[in-house]
């Protein structure tokens, strides 16, 4: 071997070599990742496999567990309160959509504009973030009771007392009005970094060529953030689809389990009733919607990122 | 700040009167929104200082007639926050060493090294993020029972290194780290172990912050699935108020009031001081709900 070459590329020579060295080389690249290799199938990938291998067994902690091949399927598809359920948390979905979605693009839009406090705006909005969810939910049942503060005003407003946590119309309602007081905070924060990052000569532009208010926003300002809309619309959808802590917390599924989701039947099928095989096979058929529609979401980002 | 002179608005459009309505009808909004904001966690502390008659009176009233700070004496005997504000530092502590150890070596290997078959252990990872994990989380339970892990923070701590998002963040802050830095340490013949260590770790500090404050608020707030795999001696700070507290049958209004107070102003602060930097953390991170 001369000289020139090693001096041209020695880490190379020095490493290349046969198969122990070969080990060698990448032996802390496999080290570093093994741990999380590890983790992950036994936290992640073992419950998910159990969670199919379950839908197939009656679950017995103590006896052990026995094969009932397609009966807990067949339980699921019998039992009216699942399509109830499964109405439940469309109903959830939507409800989130109408009356939360909008709430943190527009105050963004308008804490952006304010000249002062805009500080204090943010942070107020913020605030209920930082309080444990618990004690807002405390907090909520009181505002929301028979007698407490909300139905004072209405009293003195003349119209009367509306039963937000017990009236099957209203229940859903107040659980979603009361989350989105207390999530859109995170939501505005993001949406805010987005509209005060659009250039401000875009709308001296706009306004000399005679464009008003109206027509900057809807022509600037929304496009320039559709893509943090978009995507928390489907972090939204995703998380929403799945909610069940707040139903779960504030009325347990009632009132007549009108804020029963499918979530929460799952964890009720198995922390009320202990049948571990029908809450399996309710996550199973769970987890094939919701996939679907991934799978959905993903081709429709993969095409829109072709287009743009 | 001074490019911010303008923004949707100019000086000139607030010179019209339509729009100088619309900017006062705006300001009123956004100052009912943070009244909104303000007033149930005001009626939180208010009400923990009344009497409990007061309390329960209607229409009820905002201010205090008279103040009983010893409210706060007989919650704090009621329920053994200190206990439970440990557990849920443990809880922190420990999730967010399995953060820094299982999942930053991991996405240090994925973005740094160089080894066979590694593109096919990242899609290992990140398929996970697709599956939603409300839809295992009764095997979840069951799995943990075999393992049995059950009423141990162990319950807690490992899973914690198996998080996907996570773990996509830490790849995409390596990636992004200067190579010829590690290039030139492992000439002068440093291990990767010290690479890591000395070189990645302390250049990744913003993204870890980023990441404790996500872990942490995971820590404090997650009540429901601490219940069901803790038992009462371990439960976090978020369970424990709502195990005691919230669903207690015999608790007077007013002193449950106050330890909600206990429970929610010591946060508060904290985030008001350090909010400049959350936020910045927040947006580093890129979104999560």
């Amino acid at each position: 071997m001369n000289e020139t070459a090693v001096s041209v590329s020695p880490p190379k020579s020095a490493v290349k070599g046969p198969k122990r060295g070969r080990w060698r080389k990448h032996f802390w690249g496999y080290a570093f990742v093994l741990p999380a290799v590890i983790i992950f199938l036994l936290f992640l990938w073992l419950p998910i496999l159990k969670g199919i291998v379950y839908s197939f067994y009656h679950v017995d902690f103590v006896k052990g567990n026995t094969f009932v091949g397609m009966d807990n399927y067949e339980t699921v598809f019998r039992d009216p309160v699942v399509w109830k359920a499964v109405k439940n948390t469309l109903y959830y979905v939507l409800l989130c959509l109408v009356i939360g979605f909008w709430v943190p693009i527009l105050f963004a839009i308008a804490i952006s504009e304010l000249k002062k406090f805009q500080g204090f705006a943010r942070i107020a909005a913020y605030l209920p973030y930082v309080v444990p969810v618990v004690v807002l939910y405390g907090l909520w049942r009181w505002l929301y009771d028979p007698v407490g503060p909300f139905n004072a005003v209405l009293m003195k407003l003349g119209i009367g007392q509306i039963n937000f946590m017990t009236d099957t119309k209203w229940s859903m309602i107040s659980l979603v009005v009361m989350e989105t007081w207390q999530q859109f905070g995170s939501a505005m924060l993001i949406y805010l970094a987005a509209v005060l990052s659009i250039p401000k000569d875009w709308y001296e532009a706009a306004e000399i060529d005679g464009a008003g208010v109206w027509k900057r926003i809807r022509h600037i300002t929304l496009p320039s953030i559709r893509h943090q809309i978009a995507l928390l619309l489907v972090l939204q959808l995703i998380a929403t689809s799945q909610g069940y802590q707040s139903q779960l917390a504030m009325l347990d599924g009632g009132p007549n389990n009108a804020t029963l989701t499918y979530a929460l039947y799952i964890v009720k099928y198995a922390f009320n009733n202990l049948n571990y095989g029908v809450a399996s096979a309710l996550g199973v058929l769970m987890f094939l919607v919701l996939g679907v529609l991934a799978v959905v979401q993903h081709r429709l980002s993969n095409r829109g990122g072709d287009a743009s | 700040m001074k490019q911010a002179e303008r923004g949707i608005l100019s000086a000139y459009d607030l010179k019209k009167p339509a729009n100088k309505i619309a900017y006062a009808a705006m300001s009123l909004v956004i100052a009912a929104m943070v009244v909104s904001m303000l007033y149930p966690i005001a009626v939180a502390f208010f009400n923990g200082v009344k009497a409990n008659v007061e309390v329960n009176t209607f229409p009820p009233r905002f201010l205090p007639k008279e103040w009983h700070w010893d409210n706060y004496v007989t919650g704090w005997k009621y329920i053994d926050l200190t206990l439970y504000l440990r557990n849920t530092i443990y809880i922190f502590l420990g999730n967010m060493v399995a953060t820094v150890l299982v999942l930053g070596l991991a996405s240090f290997s994925l973005s740094r090294l160089n080894w066979p078959y590694r593109k096919a252990a990242y899609y290992f990872f990140l398929v996970t993020l697709f599956i939603p994990p409300t839809t295992y989380i009764i095997p979840n339970f069951i799995n943990l029972k075999d393992l049995g892990l059950m009423n141990t923070f162990w319950a807690f701590w490992l899973p914690a290194g198996a998080n996907a998002f996570f773990l996509l963040l830490l790849k995409s802050f390596f990636d992004g780290l200067n190579q010829e830095l590690f290039e030139s340490a492992r000439i002068d013949g440093a291990s990767e172990l010290r690479c890591f260590f000395q070189l990645a770790f302390p250049l990744s500090v913003p993204i870890f912050a980023t990441l404790a404050i996500f872990v942490f608020s995971n820590a404090w707030n997650e009540w429901f699935w601490p219940s069901m795999v803790l038992g009462g001696e371990h439960y976090p700070l978020s369970t424990a108020i709502k195990r005691f507290v919230i669903d207690a049958r015999r608790l007077d209004t007013n002193i449950r009031f106050a330890i909600l107070t206990m429970v929610m102003i010591p946060p508060i602060f904290v985030f008001l001081i350090f909010q400049r930097y959350i936020v910045r953390g927040l947006h580093l991170g890129g979104v999560k709900g």
